[in-house]
């Protein structure tokens, strides 16, 4: 029921009615979806004692009106905004590249067995997380600081003396090794987006393109990437809200309080004994804020990369 | 109709002689993927190789990051999986030694577990099956040709966009017991006394409801505020599945005789069942990792009443340092989620839709 | 069954740049029974209208009367129209009984053992009964087709209305649908609109046909009547295969003046005539003829540019001159050969010729039906 003209002789009689109804629950619909971040919009700028007074979905009045909360807030998580910045931007450049790569070389070049291959990337998206995080935390801690202390030392160790140590408290190191680890697992849900994407491009292009002796990287660079741009936006936009989003790595590999990522932040301000719920909500705001934006430019692209994880 | 049909049959029912000389036309040839164009030159390199030539050529496109993610992936479950047998805890390394099922033995008795392996499949069933109605439902609303239909879904999967832990502050807020936004409510229309009474566990006494504490209302406040963030996208999954049933369909239901609702029941919604078949699975493997919004409302404790398999997990490591303990509960984790995706993913596969 | 009028029905669409107008005041009473085709090129309305009848489309301005009732305001489902869409619109997930009971089980009190046996019924008849449980997606273009005929039949209609069914079959099975088509419909007696853009169809196939054009009615009437004596230039030039050849004169007394030939008229063709100057002459193919000579009046040298051989006939592509830039075509008997480059002597008889006034488009004179030949029956 998707036409453009509407001419169902009973909608035009019932029109008023039915319609009105129905425009009703969608308006219901819009309170019932942004209920919370209204109410938290409108406690971020109400002092202690308002927003234990008004309803929450009210604006704060006159004297009851501060941004102090809002201050509170900038200050502890923009160190945080700026780690997720940080980490997240090259982890979804990574991923969104090596995904693009892979699903050209599993899809538009075709060869006898790659579906297995493919079914094994596309499982890959399902897993949960908690069944790596204790090898992600070993393998961090222990056993790649173990491998490059032995190497560097030996191979360097005219430089070293032998005393360099990988520097795992470092707050830039913990933040490159969760950009590392999420690029690594954004590559298949990055694959399957781009893995459809490409399904879709003629197989006769390709082929012409063969015949006029192109070779596979030849292909990929002058046909199949400058085709990709409108599936790049989608999957930069999709894969930058789930890494800026995540907490559960952000947990287990940073542990540097200078390090730590916004939604890190946030839990530590939400977690606090003391309730100050203007402080959190303002928290809250500021913690989305990146996300929200890339959502509101961006809507279309981040829809298209929800529908195309089905 | 009877005189007509006899007639017909008296007339020697003609149709018959045409379905002998039909050839089945407008079938589809199924395309399968294998290409066999050659590239100019390079004949005897290609026959020469044991593997195809296309294998070759693609690996370093694949390659790499297939092992890159497959180590992290694949390695890192098979990882945990010997972890899980050893008697790993504490600080320092683990010790590779002694392997046995000591710990899985361990977690079948601990009350602990079953409490949260309970938890963990009530939120599971109740919030796929709720947050599917609800997602069909605003999709049938929103593919009613209305206006401004881009602004109302866009708003509708707002929730989406945003971490777990963005609504898991706003939701402590909203199901706050003095102040939150529905207990006010509750209280400006007087029903508080009644929905105190109906919903306290036994033995407590209050005045207030306590979302978040109460044994009564806890697990269910979480599945309604994970409805809230995920329902959006059953939603769009939902409106692509009605977008590509074809408008002739509708209008044939409309020409047969059928009201709207029926139409609805037995013509559209059950040609929507390969998109709710892919919804839940994605919806249920999520219920199973919502460990981020937990944590953020209640920390790594959060209580008997919200305890999940996967806030287990990270407490039991990260919080206990029982390393190999939690890795087990991690493997049952694995497991649950290998159950739900193994049938779709092999289905889909015999189906040629990989 | 119903008689069924269409009152001088309109349909306006608002679009981004203003009104369009789809369907404009079309009338058109058809019998109980009767098989009307509603043909026209793309875009002339007539899918609308039909969509008009069966209800998915509202009315801007007209009647429709059914049994004559007004229903313009009725919904589809109390119309008792059953329709066949082009795409057949299966339902995917049913099987063919099912696909077929449906209509029955939505707008009837009917107990579901008399459903079950109209449907059986209806299945033999077409020749689908082995295929009754399968799904639509097992069965090949034809086989769906008579299932989406078969749900239309299986509910004993007031009227049939068909959204060129046959479009999406090939040309053997098209040929021999036609012929089943126009037996079913003998003998179930149900008035039936079926909407077509091919011409061939509308004319084995019905009683009569309305040609549509721009939303406009152009004629309406039995298919030999719109063949042989068309209302106007449209239909003379829609109607036949290969099309009417048409020659734009001016005239001068009782001399048409084309560009390349001039055409001398008789009396009664000039008095037919009368005021009108700018004349557009209309001929068919297959009633140009092949002379001996230019000698007689109305003959004319011609160069033979393309014959396209149909094995049955021949169909030769001419120019007035080699290097001429119009083309007309001639039709002659298969076992008459012809080769490019030929140069011959054609004749355009003129009891054969059709006149239109080129302005408006309107039909002069049409041919004289004196020659046609009645076979008398061997007892």
């Amino acid at each position: 029921m998707s036409t453009g003209t509407r001419d169902y002789v009973e909608e035009l009689r019932d029109m008023d009615n039915s319609r009105i109804g129905l425009y009703a629950v969608l308006l219901f619909g819009i309170v019932f979806y942004l209920f919370p971040v209204e109410t938290a919009v409108m406690t971020m700028f109400k002092t202690q004692g308002e927003f234990a007074r008004t309803l929450p979905f009210a604006p704060p009045s006159g004297d009851g009106f501060t941004l102090s909360a809002l201050a509170t807030a900038w200050n502890t998580l923009r160190p945080g905004l700026l780690n997720s910045l940080l980490m997240a931007i090259p982890a979804t450049i990574m991923s969104a590249l090596l995904g693009s790569l892979t699903a050209y070389g599993l899809t538009t070049i075709s060869w006898r067995g790659q579906v297995g291959v493919v079914v094994l990337i596309i499982a890959g998206i399902f897993i949960p997380y908690q069944a790596v995080l204790v090898p992600l935390a070993q393998f961090w801690y222990q056993i790649l600081p173990g491998l490059l202390n032995g190497f560097v030392n030996t191979v360097f160790g005219f430089v070293t003396g032998g005393n360099w140590t990988y520097p795992s408290r470092n707050g830039y190191v913990q933040l490159m090794q969760l950009s590392i680890t999420h690029a690594a697992y954004g590559i298949p849900i990055c694959t399957l987006l781009f893995r459809s994407y490409y399904q879709a491009i003629s197989d006769e292009m390709i082929e012409a393109a063969r015949l006029d002796g192109a070779s596979a990287f030849s292909i990929y660079r002058n046909i199949i990437l400058p085709l990709s741009l409108p599936m790049f936006a989608v999957t930069l936009i999709y894969q930058f809200t789930q890494v800026y989003n995540d907490l559960l790595f952000a947990l287990v590999l940073v542990n540097e309080p200078a390090a730590q990522v916004a939604t890190q932040r946030l839990a530590a301000l939400t977690g606090g004994v003391v309730q100050s719920f203007n402080t959190t909500m303002a928290g809250a705001i500021v913690a989305a804020f990146p996300t929200l934006l890339v959502y509101i430019v961006f809507g279309e692209q981040f829809a298209k990369g929800v529908a195309g994880e089905n | 109709m009877r005189e007509i049909l006899s007639r017909l049959r008296a007339a020697g029912g003609g149709l018959r002689s045409a379905i002998s000389r039909d050839e089945s036309n407008g079938d589809q040839l199924a395309t399968d993927g294998g290409t066999t164009v050659t590239t100019a030159g390079d004949d005897t390199l290609r026959k020469s190789l044991p593997v195809e030539w296309e294998l070759v050529e693609s690996a370093p496109f694949w390659l790499p990051p297939v092992l890159l993610a497959g180590f992290f992936v694949y390695g890192a479950i098979a990882w945990n999986f010997l972890l899980s047998l050893t008697d790993y805890n504490g600080l320092g390394g683990a010790t590779y030694a002694n392997f046995d099922f000591s710990m899985y033995a361990r977690m079948l008795n601990d009350g602990a577990f079953w409490h949260a392996a309970q938890n963990t499949v009530v939120l599971l069933v109740v919030f796929t099956v709720l947050c599917l109605a609800l997602g069909l439902l605003v999709a049938i609303l929103i593919d009613q040709n209305i206006r401004f239909e881009n602004s109302f879904r866009t708003i509708y999967l707002l929730p989406m966009s945003l971490s777990f832990v963005v609504t898991a502050t706003m939701w402590a807020w909203v199901y706050n017991a003095r102040s939150g936004v529905f207990n006010q409510l509750i209280r400006l229309f007087n029903l508080e006394g009644l929905l105190v009474g109906l919903l306290r566990p036994a033995g407590v006494n209050a005045e207030v409801i306590q979302w978040l504490s109460w044994n009564t209302t806890a697990l269910a406040a979480v599945i309604f505020a994970l409805i809230w963030q995920f329902s959006g996208y059953a939603m769009v999954v939902f409106l692509a599945g009605l977008r590509a049933i074809p408008q002739a369909h509708y209008e044939a239901a409309r020409v047969d005789g059928a009201t709207t609702v029926r139409m609805y029941m037995r013509v559209i919604i059950p040609q929507l069942r390969a998109s709710a078949v892919s919804a839940s699975v994605v919806l249920m493997v999520f219920a199973l990792k919502a460990f981020d919004f937990i944590y953020a409302l209640r920390g790594s404790q959060p209580g008997a009443n919200m305890d999940i398999l996967a806030t287990m997990m990270y407490r039991v490591a990260f919080d206990s340092l029982q390393w190999a303990y939690g890795s087990a509960i991690a493997i049952v984790l694995f497991v649950l989620a290998l159950l739900v995706i193994g049938p779709y993913l092999y289905s889909e596969y015999r189906r040629g839709e990989l | 069954m119903a008689q069924l009028t269409l009152d001088n029905v309109t349909k306006t669409f608002q679009d981004d740049d203003g009104e369009i107008v789809a369907v404009d005041n079309v009338s058109v009473d058809i019998e109980d029974g009767e098989f009307l085709c509603v043909v026209g090129p793309s875009g002339c309305g007539k899918s609308t209208t039909l969509r008009m009848i069966a209800g998915l489309e509202d009315i801007t301005s007209g009647e429709i009367r059914l049994a004559g009732q007004i229903i313009n305001d009725q919904p589809p489902a109390r119309r008792n129209v059953a329709m066949v869409f082009q795409s057949y619109a299966l339902y995917p997930h049913m099987t063919v009984r099912e696909n077929m009971a449906f209509g029955l089980e939505e707008s009837t009190d009917m107990p579901d053992s008399e459903i079950d046996e109209r449907v059986e019924e209806a299945t033999k008849m077409l020749g689908i009964f082995d295929l009754i449980d399968r799904k639509p997606g097992e069965l090949s273009g034809g086989q769906q087709q008579r299932v989406a005929l078969g749900r239309a039949i299986v509910r004993d209609p007031e009227v049939f209305l068909m959204d060129e069914p046959l479009a999406n079959l090939d040309a053997k099975l098209k040929a021999e649908m036609r012929t089943e088509l126009q037996h079913l419909q003998e003998d179930l007696d149900v008035t039936t609109v079926y909407v077509t853009h091919d011409q061939t169809e509308a004319m084995t196939m019905s009683d009569r046909i309305a040609i549509l054009n721009d939303g406009i009615l152009q004629q309406c009437a039995t298919p030999l009547e719109c063949y042989h004596k068309p209302n106007n230039l449209f239909v003379a030039g829609f109607i036949g295969e290969p099309s009417m050849n048409f020659f734009p004169t001016t005239r001068e007394g009782a001399t048409l003046r084309a560009d390349r030939f001039e055409y001398e008229l008789g009396d009664e063709t000039v008095a037919a005539v009368s005021e009108t100057t700018n004349v557009t002459l209309g001929i068919r193919p297959e009633d140009i003829e092949l002379a001996d000579s230019t000698a007689a009046p109305n003959t004319f040298e011609a160069v033979v540019d393309v014959v396209e051989p149909r094995g049955n006939e021949n169909t030769a592509h001419l120019q007035f001159d080699a290097d001429a830039d119009e083309q007309f075509t001639m039709t002659v008997d298969g076992m008459t050969n012809l080769t490019a480059g030929q140069r011959i002597s054609v004749a355009f008889p003129e009891e054969a010729i059709h006149l239109f006034d080129t302005e408006s488009g309107e039909a002069i004179r049409n041919r004289t039906l004196d020659d046609i030949e009645t076979v008398e029956s061997v007892v």
